[in-house]
């Protein structure tokens, strides 16, 4: 599903250059759960950003699906991220002044799907994150735990082939945590590619694939069994 | 999706309380202003625009270069209409009005022939209401105006006089110089508010013809300056340039001037570019859309600096709607749609305060806008097209900067500190405190000006003087009346003259002798002796006691008339090209207005029995002694005028009222520029808020660092204020001398000006300098006194 080779993205200030990815070159199956791990500066979250088409490298090649997206302009990828990924954040990113539902609807409009589908979408995925009766709360009524799965809920609502999740349970306490990680498995098991960003090797443990990255290289790659 | 966008923005007006207040009222006054100024300028452009003809219509009036003046004489002789007519064949028709340039006194039958003075009686020809799209409400337009004594009311004058009765076939009598009574043929509407010719009373011309006084108005039998007001209507608007040019040929022939001429000007042009007798509201024509452009602008910069300086609240809203799949312009729609909302609730609000305010502007600047005009078509396509142009411009900017971030970083909590919008902001807030540092000198400056124009000392003595007009019906008991006024207690002089104090003189012409010595025009008042005395008047040549009254013809001068006349040093004794004998000189006096230099006076000096104004009538002066007890005065006077005249009402007026009404136009100017003023300073004030906002806010990390190295909350505020501080300096700088040269210019038109001082710059400078120090302190001690844990933790 995507492959990128010698991936390179630099950070420059007035004087000082920063190599954020250095001839980076990962591989990621459909269907696949893939960890990243490493200290922080490692890239990790670079790496993320690229591969969510929110940011674009600076050499190397990114394909998606056997398509050349590295130099798509920003109108392009804005088209092709809103219909093949979801993202899930450390620190959940709900719009405050939008309720659970019309949060969770958000993707939903932006791909143009009419309003009784989205309705009908939105209350499934609820059901399925098990927030249906917080519907109408603002986040800011909700806690943390339940604030993720709305995240959550938002990344899958539009079905993407693809979910990047960045530190998914950094805020959350251990037991909210593995609920996050049981729903991330279970989406997995139904056919959605994951790459994680986590910094806990205990979140890593529910991925397949492991990769370590130390300033913007990959160091080690481990098959979980 | 738009009714997202409309949920979110509402959602973010009503969390953000204070925010959208000031947001929305700052708009809503710069539109309010911008509408009130829209409809009026709308409305003085629309001048005569409603008749079915105005393109074809065109006023000739005769241009007279006697000497160094030049008179514009807007008024034609009663022939000239049907002489240009036959003579020159462009002409389709022509029509000729004379207003009536006294009160008329009508007899109101309803409540016993009560005697009121009313004013707009127009003459005219019988075609008036078929030239002129002026509608009738009862009457036929090819009658009304056929026969002599014949007379149309307008509607307000119908039911003033008559009720709910029609009066068409009944009959008013109207006293102008004499009384007579007219039949009612018609009711008009009444005139619209953007109509130049104004009338309670259309009256047949045929009236006129057969009235005793005829031979007066019918002046002469050729082409050339009369009493009447002549339209013609074209066969084709192009045949202006050719009329002119035969109209020049014909003036050619009269030799009684050293050159006549004809303009020619089109009626829808009348009241901006020929409007002779008040063209001070013309003067704002220029000055009001300048104005009302920059406070919308100001207005419009406010809510774009707001709307961004909150950007770093609306940052991650972006970044998760740009993950959720927005593109850039999907982002640009929403905010333009948030402005849209913001800008559509400024609008109606802007709309009413307009609604609220109108009357007030109206009434100081002396208007009537009727209220169909204010529905009318062109009005309200302005005002939607001043809506989409508010939201246009609105929008623009911050939509243009929110949907440039980039969601990496905006759900960071990072975003982008570019100095542009910072740079932008400051030159923007540098604008607004120059415009109204500007304003606030210029404020400052008219107003002293104005206060120059009362108090200074005008050469006679117009404080305490009750003018009393008394008409012709006195006949020869007006020496008796003046004596019975000067025996009421608290009256202490009395004069005579034939026009009111200020209100007008009668103008006379000597042509020179040769080419370099140019003829003069002498402004002239009959007064009686008593006007020397009881008026003030200083002489220089010889001692009041001194002078020899008796006989005819004779007359003093003042300064500028005897040095124009070339007269010797004492030109008691000089006879004048009239006949008049010089029997005194008196110092200059302003006798007119102080926005022009003293003219040459001469004062034709008549007994109070004379027959000049036993004819035409008189203004009778009564000084009073200060502290008299006014109402009882003034009844003790009415009481013994009604002895003499039952007929006319009774009016008086003070001299210096009528001193004062001659500002009427720098008045308004400067309650005007006043309401403008404040505007401006509350938008820089405002521009200043939001600009403090969104420094501080940037600054967060850097205050809490300060602190925590030991940073006092004083030199904090400090730090923050010296910046701004800096801008308002600029500004000032800027505005001092734009302000100077404005005024300077402006106080050019006055032949009597005060000189600019410099400490209007400071007074200005100061209301710039606290207004700021208050507005950025409210900011600075917040942030000076924040808890510097939690800005780095922010971090």
């Amino acid at each position: 599903m995507i492959k990128i080779t010698n991936l390179e993205k630099f950070y420059r200030t007035e004087e000082v250059e920063t190599i954020a990815l250095n001839k980076l070159s990962i591989e990621v199956k459909t269907g696949e759960f893939v960890a990243i791990m490493g200290p922080s500066g490692c890239g990790k979250s670079t790496l993320l950003n690229i591969l969510g088409m929110l940011d674009d490298p600076d050499e190397g090649s990114y394909v998606f699906n056997g398509i050349e997206v590295a130099h798509f302009t920003e109108r392009k990828r804005a088209d092709l991220r809103k219909h093949n990924i979801g993202f899930v954040f450390q620190s959940f990113n709900l719009i405050d002044e939008l309720t659970v539902f019309e949060n969770v609807e958000l993707p939903l409009i932006y791909t143009g799907v009419p309003s009784s589908e989205r309705v009908k979408r939105v209350e499934e995925v609820l059901d399925k994150m098990q927030i249906m009766h917080r519907r109408n709360h603002y986040p800011q009524q909700l806690s943390g735990g339940q604030q993720q799965r709305v995240a959550i809920a938002r990344a899958v609502v539009n079905k993407p082939k693809l979910i990047l999740a960045d530190e998914p349970t950094g805020n959350l306490d251990s037991s909210n945590g593995n609920d996050v990680m049981e729903l991330l498995t279970d989406l997995n098991e139904q056919g959605t590619t994951i790459i994680m960003v986590t910094h806990s090797e205990h979140d890593a443990r529910y991925s397949h694939r492991i990769i370590r990255l130390l300033d913007g290289q990959t160091v080690m790659e481990n098959i979980m069994i | 999706m738009i009714f997202n966008y409309v949920k979110i923005a509402w959602r973010n007006l009503t969390k953000q309380r204070l925010y959208s207040f000031i947001n929305i009222s700052g708009l809503a006054v710069g539109l309010a202003v911008c509408i009130m100024i829209m409809m009026y300028v709308t409305h003085e452009m629309s001048y005569d625009k409603f008749h079915k003809n105005s393109k074809r219509i065109f006023i000739p009036h005769a241009s007279l270069k006697l000497g160094g003046s030049t008179i514009n004489m807007e008024y034609l002789s009663f022939v000239s209409g049907p002489m240009i007519k036959e003579s020159q064949p462009v002409v389709e028709s022509y029509v000729r009005t004379m207003g009536y340039f006294k009160p008329v006194i009508v007899s109101k039958p309803s409540a016993g022939n009560e005697k009121i003075s009313e004013d707009k009686l127009l003459f005219a020809d019988p075609n008036f209401f078929d030239f002129f799209s002026f509608k009738l409400i009862s009457g036929s337009v090819s009658d009304v105006l056929k026969k002599p004594f014949q007379i149309v009311l307008s509607h307000d004058m119908a039911l003033k006089y008559f009720g709910s009765q029609s009066p068409v076939g009944k009959t008013i009598v109207l006293k102008t110089d004499s009384t007579y009574t007219y039949q009612v043929t018609g009711v008009a509407e009444n005139c619209p508010s953007n109509s130049s010719i104004k009338f309670n009373f259309v009256a047949s011309n045929s009236s006129l013809t057969t009235m005793k006084e005829a031979p007066q108005y019918l002046g002469m039998q050729n082409i050339g300056p009369g009493s009447f007001n002549l339209y013609l209507c074209l066969k084709h608007t192009a045949d202006s340039a050719l009329l002119r040019r035969n109209l020049d040929l014909i003036a050619k022939k009269d030799k009684s001037f050293d050159e006549e001429k004809f303009a020619l000007s089109a009626l829808p042009d009348v009241h901006l570019k020929y409007n002779f007798s008040d063209s001070s509201n013309i003067k704002y024509l220029k000055i009001f859309p300048v104005v009302a452009i920059l406070i919308l602008l100001l207005a419009l910069f406010n809510y774009m600096s707001l709307s961004t300086s909150r950007a770093t609240l609306r940052a991650k809203e972006v970044g998760v709607r740009k993950v959720s799949g927005a593109s850039r312009k999907t982002i640009a729609v929403q905010f333009y749609i948030e402005s849209a909302l913001f800008t559509c609730i400024s609008f109606i609000i802007g709309y009413l305060l307009c609604y609220a305010f109108k009357p007030w502007f109206l009434n100081v600047l002396d208007l009537k806008i009727d209220n169909s005009f204010l529905y009318s078509p062109v009005v309200l396509c302005l005002l939607v097209a001043l809506l989409l142009l508010t939201i246009l411009i609105a929008g623009s900017y911050p939509s243009f900067v929110l949907s440039a971030f980039k969601p990496v970083a905006t759900l960071k909590g990072k975003f982008s500190k570019g100095t542009g919008g910072t740079v932008i902001r400051k030159i923007f807030t540098t604008l607004q405190f120059t415009i109204s540092v500007a304003l606030i000198i210029c404020g400052l400056i008219i107003n002293k000006q104005l206060y120059f124009f009362r108090h200074t000392d005008i050469g006679i003595n117009k404080d305490n003087i009750i003018m009393i007009p008394v008409s012709n019906s006195f006949g020869n008991n007006y020496p008796s009346f003046k004596q019975d006024v000067r025996s009421i207690a608290g009256v202490s002089g009395i004069a005579t003259s034939h026009y009111a104090l200020f209100k007008g003189y009668d103008m006379f012409f000597y042509s020179g002798k040769t080419k370099n010595d140019k003829g003069v025009a002498l402004a002239s008042l009959v007064v009686d002796k008593d006007f020397i005395t009881t008026m003030g008047l200083q002489l220089k040549y010889p001692s009041i006691m001194t002078i020899d009254f008796s006989g005819k013809n004779k007359v003093l001068i003042n300064e500028v008339a005897a040095e124009q006349l070339h007269l010797p040093v004492d030109p008691v004794g000089s006879k004048l090209k009239s006949g008049d004998k010089v029997v005194g000189e008196f110092k200059n006096f302003n006798f007119a207005s102080l926005q022009s230099a003293i003219l040459p006076l001469s004062l034709s000096i008549v007994p109070d029995s004379s027959h000049y104004f036993k004819t035409n009538g008189c203004v009778l002066f009564a000084k009073i002694n200060a502290h008299t007890n006014l109402p009882t005065l003034i009844n003790a006077i009415k009481n013994r005028y009604s002895k003499y005249d039952k007929n006319t009402p009774f009016n008086y007026s003070f001299a210096d009222d009528t001193f004062n009404e001659q500002f009427k136009a720098e008045d308004r100017l400067a309650a005007i520029f006043g309401v403008f003023t404040y505007i401006t300073v509350i938008m820089a004030t405002l521009g200043l808020f939001g600009l403090a906002a969104f420094t501080i806010e940037q600054r967060t990390k850097e205050i809490g660092v300060r602190k925590i190295l030991g940073a006092s909350v004083l030199s904090i505020n400090s730090l923050i204020s010296v910046d701004f501080l800096k801008l308002v300096l600029l500004a000032i700088v800027i505005a001092s001398p734009i302000g100077w040269w404005t005024m300077n210019s402006w106080l050019q038109g006055f032949a009597y000006h005060i000189s600019i001082q410099w400490w209007v710059f400071v007074v200005a400078a100061l209301i710039a300098i606290i207004t700021s120090v208050v507005t950025i302190g409210y900011h600075s001690f917040r942030a000076a006194i924040a808890n510097p844990v939690n800005s780095l933790r922010s971090e």
